[in-house]
């Protein structure tokens, strides 16, 4: 039943997206306005599609529907209701369909947004390019990533269940969904992109309506990589948060261009240049997108995530190569004649600091994608296998994250046109003197190491800078100044700051061991004292744990485990976690007794600061929301830049909602 | 990239460049390259068959047997030995136990070659009760520490590795073995000997 | 605070604090240190991306009990790593090594920030040197009512 009602919904959505795009092309070639209003109509084909399929997997997840494949592989009767919930996308093809769900979403909103623009062709090429990404999606599981595939012969009465790691903690019901709607959400702006290339309508108009889809995809896809880290050091057990795995730099990659994007974009809007720079990022960022879906779908890298055995690599990497070449060829034909005029007078200038930024964000992307894909391209040149790891990275990257501190700090003080020095001097100095004074605060205190003192001051210096223009911006406009983009992306800054300072800090100051502890004995390590109490054998309806009693600093007693699930193969450590404002104590149970009462081994994990990597992500999720925030409505700065000469109607003016 | 076109100053329409042409078509040949080297990549997991150690002398090996009796590589010599590294919760070494039956059984009238398994990240009684279930007299040492597993370079069970007669490894297995491959490895190996 | 005194004044605290922080981390590394920081560039052989300092899986385990082994009979980081890459093969190592084709991995990035920021000087260069005369004006008075609008 479900695999009937699931397969008519992907199919639904399959034939919704192709008769849609191939309308909405009739349209657009013929200039044919009905055409162009029906074609947008099969958008809720296709979001019936979704929600179909994705009710009718939901449903045999719930019901426990063992005929169906993907049920059988993911679900199980012991399974608590949370992850059964969860298990839609706990593996690859239950994956792409909430890929679908969301992307359908984002699509729904789009055309209801655009609903008194529907017959402008650029708003028809944008739709259509959605409709031709959803195709490609709903093909997806049409094909080789059917989640409705049905068993033959016996139908098993009971099921694994998802795999270990995805269902013990209740992150894995939030981060996934959040960095979908990240991911998927840079769709609509890469179809903006598409659609003002073939219109050769590139005037600032268009910005504007796209602009706050990236910044919501982008806040997304933020939330999401935060929550993916929390995810991470609350269930691996290892105490960190960032492996640089290839699924996290897929993730990651896109937001660098993201990032790059919604900076760069002011300077077009406010100076009318680097049109063609912005759409390249944009382009840029959906097509790393599918190809982080390649590198981690396909199986080609090994990855702590690689959904293993799966034949949709060729499918994706087919689309990606689609993507790009679309995105190469519109900017190869159009490129030249939207170059727009203008010229930046002076490289200390707030323009100047975006370029510079770009370049940072540009070349951080660069390293993060050459390292994640350098195995693959070194076995191609020559046979060699090589792995590229943490060490590689953190080193490559270091010196950009540093200078990209320093020029948070700078370029929100930095007016636009020119900078003198003085004004410079004026507006940094209490930023700089408190980031000096902290520095010297942590070094009387005993901190030592050049690197985390040079962070910590940057992201003073950067942090000093940011409330200093929040303050100013409050004192004029009271609490309505700390909306808005500009300022609501100062918060942004304190949010990223506060990141990276606890990054430095964790990974410079942090201490680890492991202690055999008999019941009753105590372990010391950096301050924090750890008493082993004993263990317990803990069965829950899904699993069995050995749970160890361990008191933290003569206070709460806290419970790692060792879980063994049913159907897994080998047993999984659950840490425990105390977290303070000041430094977390991470409590791993790495050896179970061999007998009750025996001994058993404890490992400690001493961390300063990490809390403040989630109250950091907190920030930026808040600072994302008042940037968002509609204000005062400004009209589309199309003017301000030179005319475009090419065979366009003209911009609408004023911005139709 | 011609400068040509830049030093006619015209005011109104900015002088034309291609420098954006330029730059996609540069991308465009480099992605082309690149989608071209993803597309014939093999899956990770087929990659690892290679080992440092073929052609070399096979580490030392020796350990204590589940029956505890004293188990070494070196004394096989004059065989050969099919090291296999196993675990009781590693379902592809279920799968594969049965032809390692097959292929000791088929060698043991002639005694030109055996198998000899490790364990890898498992307890004794587990693995004891694994061969109960499924069969197998062959020796089988426990290896404390990991230790013979990081000699020989194991990533995760099942790997096996082929030793020759005179203790050279030939050849590295990453995943299931079947008696017919192993057979055939054999035999090609006394062809190459003789 | 307008002027550059109390700038250099705080520009010296800083260099002193920071060469004061940057010191005391010196001194030969102890055993343990070694072992930690030859493992956190080993790969944990079972795991897929972690170091083998940092994960606790018992292959990681055993890759450090070997460090430790060899770093106690006196042998040197390079011989350790090179014992490692014996057995397992060149993967083994997170950090790609700097000779070859991989060190191109390397020196990719930094050519292409030199390139990129030789092509922003070129481009500053030409800007300077050919300001933008047509909508220079325009422009401006555009952006000041901008910058009106947004501060009523």
């Amino acid at each position: 039943m479900s695999a009937i009602l699931g397969t008519a919904g992907v199919w639904l959505g399959l034939m919704g997206a192709l008769i849609g795009a191939v309308t909405l092309g009739l349209g657009l070639r013929r200039r044919d306005d009905s055409l162009l209003l029906a074609g947008r109509k099969y958008t809720w084909v296709i979001v019936a599609g979704a929600v179909l399929g994705v009710v009718a997997m939901e449903s045999a997840l719930l019901r426990h529907d063992f005929s169906l494949k993907y049920v059988a592989e993911n679900g199980s009767r012991q399974t608590p209701l949370l992850f059964t919930i969860t298990g839609m996308w706990s593996a690859l093809e239950g994956s792409i369909l909430l890929w679908a769900l969301v992307l359908s979403g984002y699509l729904a909103v789009m055309v209801r947004h655009f609903r008194k623009r529907a017959t402008d062709p650029l708003v028809g090429w944008a739709t259509l390019t959605v409709f031709v990404v959803a195709a490609f999606f709903f093909a997806l599981m049409a094909g080789p990533a059917n989640p409705f595939r049905v068993i033959h012969g016996a139908i098993p009465t009971n099921g694994p269940g998802p795999n270990p790691l995805l269902q013990n903690h209740p992150l894995v019901a939030f981060h996934p969904p959040m960095l979908y709607l990240g991911y998927v959400g840079f769709t609509i702006p890469f179809a903006f992109a598409v659609a003002a290339l073939v219109t050769g309508r590139l005037g600032e108009g268009w910005l504007v309506e796209t602009r706050r889809w990236t910044l919501f995809a982008w806040g997304f896809l933020t939330i999401g990589i935060i929550l993916g880290a929390w995810w991470s050091y609350e269930v691996l057990g290892w105490g960190g948060y960032w492996a640089w795995d290839p699924v996290e730099n897929a993730s990651f990659i896109p937001w660098l261009t993201a990032t790059a994007y919604l900076h760069s974009v002011m300077v077009q809007e406010r100076r009318g240049m680097l049109r063609i720079w912005n759409l390249s990022l944009l382009l840029a960022t959906f097509s790393l997108t599918i190809l982080g879906t390649f590198l981690t779908r396909s199986g080609v890298l090994d990855s702590v995530h690689s959904f293993t055995e799966s034949p949709i690599g060729p499918w994706i990497l087919t689309f990606f190569g689609l993507v790009v070449f679309t995105a190469v060829g519109l900017i190869a034909w159009r490129g030249d004649r939207l170059r727009s005029p203008g010229s930046i007078d002076s490289p200390v200038s707030r323009e100047g600091a975006f370029l510079a930024n770009n370049l940072l964000f540009a070349a951080f992307c660069f390293v993060v994608l050459l390292g994640t894909v350098f195995p693959l391209l070194a076995e191609a040149v020559n046979g060699d296998r090589l792995s590229v790891g943490g060490p590689y990275f953190n080193r490559m990257t270091t010196p950009i994250v540093i200078a990209l501190l320093f020029l948070m700090a700078i370029a929100p003080v930095l007016p636009w046109r020119k900078a003198s020095e003085e004004v410079l001097r004026k507006r940094l100095f209490w930023p700089a003197a408190t980031a000096t004074l902290v520095v010297v605060l942590c070094v009387a205190t005993g901190l030592r190491g050049l690197s985390p003192l040079v962070v910590f001051w940057l992201g003073t210096f950067a942090a000093g800078s940011a409330v200093r223009q929040l303050v100013l911006s409050a004192r004029r406009q009271g609490w309505r100044g700390l909306m808005g983009r500009a300022n609501g992306g100062m918060i942004v800054h304190i949010g990223v700051v506060l990141i990276a300072v606890a990054f430095a800090a964790s990974h410079a100051y942090g201490h680890s061991r492991e202690f055999r502890l008999s019941p009753g004995q105590s372990a010391h390590l950096s301050g924090h004292t750890v008493t082993y109490l004993g263990s317990d054998t803990v069965k829950a309806s899904n699993k069995t744990s050995v749970q160890a009693r361990v008191r933290v600093d003569g206070g709460k007693v806290y419970g790692p485990a060792i879980q063994q699930f049913p159907f897994a193969t080998q047993a999984i450590g659950s840490p425990s976690v105390k977290s303070g404002l000041h430094d977390d104590v991470y409590i791993t149970l790495a050896a179970a007794p061999d007998q009750t009462g025996g001994s058993a081994v404890i490992g400690v994990i001493v961390q300063p600061l990490i809390i403040w990597l989630w109250i950091g992500g907190a920030v930026i999720a808040l600072g994302t929301v008042l940037a968002a925030w509609p204000g005062r409505r400004r009209r589309p700065t199309a003017p301000v830049s030179a005319p475009v000469e090419v065979e366009t109607k003209p911009e609408p003016v004023g911005a139709p909602l | 990239m011609s400068e040509s076109a830049s030093d006619v100053d015209v005011v109104v329409s900015a002088p034309r460049r291609h420098t954006a042409r330029w730059a996609a078509i540069t991308l465009g040949v480099v992605l082309l390259l690149f989608v071209a080297v993803l597309a014939t990549r093999k899956s990770a997991a087929d990659k690892q068959a290679e080992s440092p150690l073929l052609g070399k002398p096979a580490p030392s090996l020796t350990g204590t047997g589940l029956d505890g009796s004293q188990v070494s590589l070196a004394a096989m010599h004059g065989k050969w030995v099919v090291v296999n590294f196993m675990a009781s919760w590693c379902v592809p070494c279920r799968d594969e136990h049965p032809e390692l039956v097959k292929f000791s059984q088929r060698h043991e009238a002639a005694g030109d070659a055996a198998v000899l398994g490790v364990i890898f990240d498992d307890t004794e009684p587990n693995v004891r009760r694994f061969f109960d279930q499924l069969g197998g007299s062959w020796p089988v040492v426990s290896d404390p520490g990991g230790r013979t597993a990081l000699d020989f370079g194991v990533r995760g069970p099942p790997e096996s590795f082929l030793v020759d007669p005179n203790g050279f490894v030939v050849w590295k297995g990453i995943g299931q073995v079947d008696a017919n491959g192993l057979d055939k490895l054999v035999t090609q190996g006394k062809a190459r000997g003789a | 605070m307008k002027g550059r005194l109390p700038w250099l004044v705080m520009g010296a605290v800083l260099v002193v604090a920071l060469v004061i922080g940057a010191q005391g981390r010196s001194g030969p590394m102890t055993e343990a240190q070694r072992v930690k920081h030859i493992a956190s560039e080993i790969r944990c052989p079972t795991c897929r991306n972690q170091s083998a300092a940092e994960s606790d899986a018992a292959a990681a385990k055993a890759v450090r009990d070997e460090i430790d082994r060899r770093v106690r009979a006196g042998q040197s980081d390079g011989e350790i790593v090179a014992f490692m890459v014996s057995r397992y093969g060149s993967d083994i190592l997170l950090k790609p090594p700097s000779s070859g084709v991989a060190s191109l991995v390397w020196a990719l990035p930094v050519v292409a920030v030199v390139v990129a920021l030789a092509g922003l000087a070129v481009a500053f260069r030409r800007w300077r040197a050919r300001p933008n005369v047509e909508v220079s004006a325009e422009d401006r008075a555009l952006v000041e009512r901008e910058l009106e609008r947004e501060r009523a």
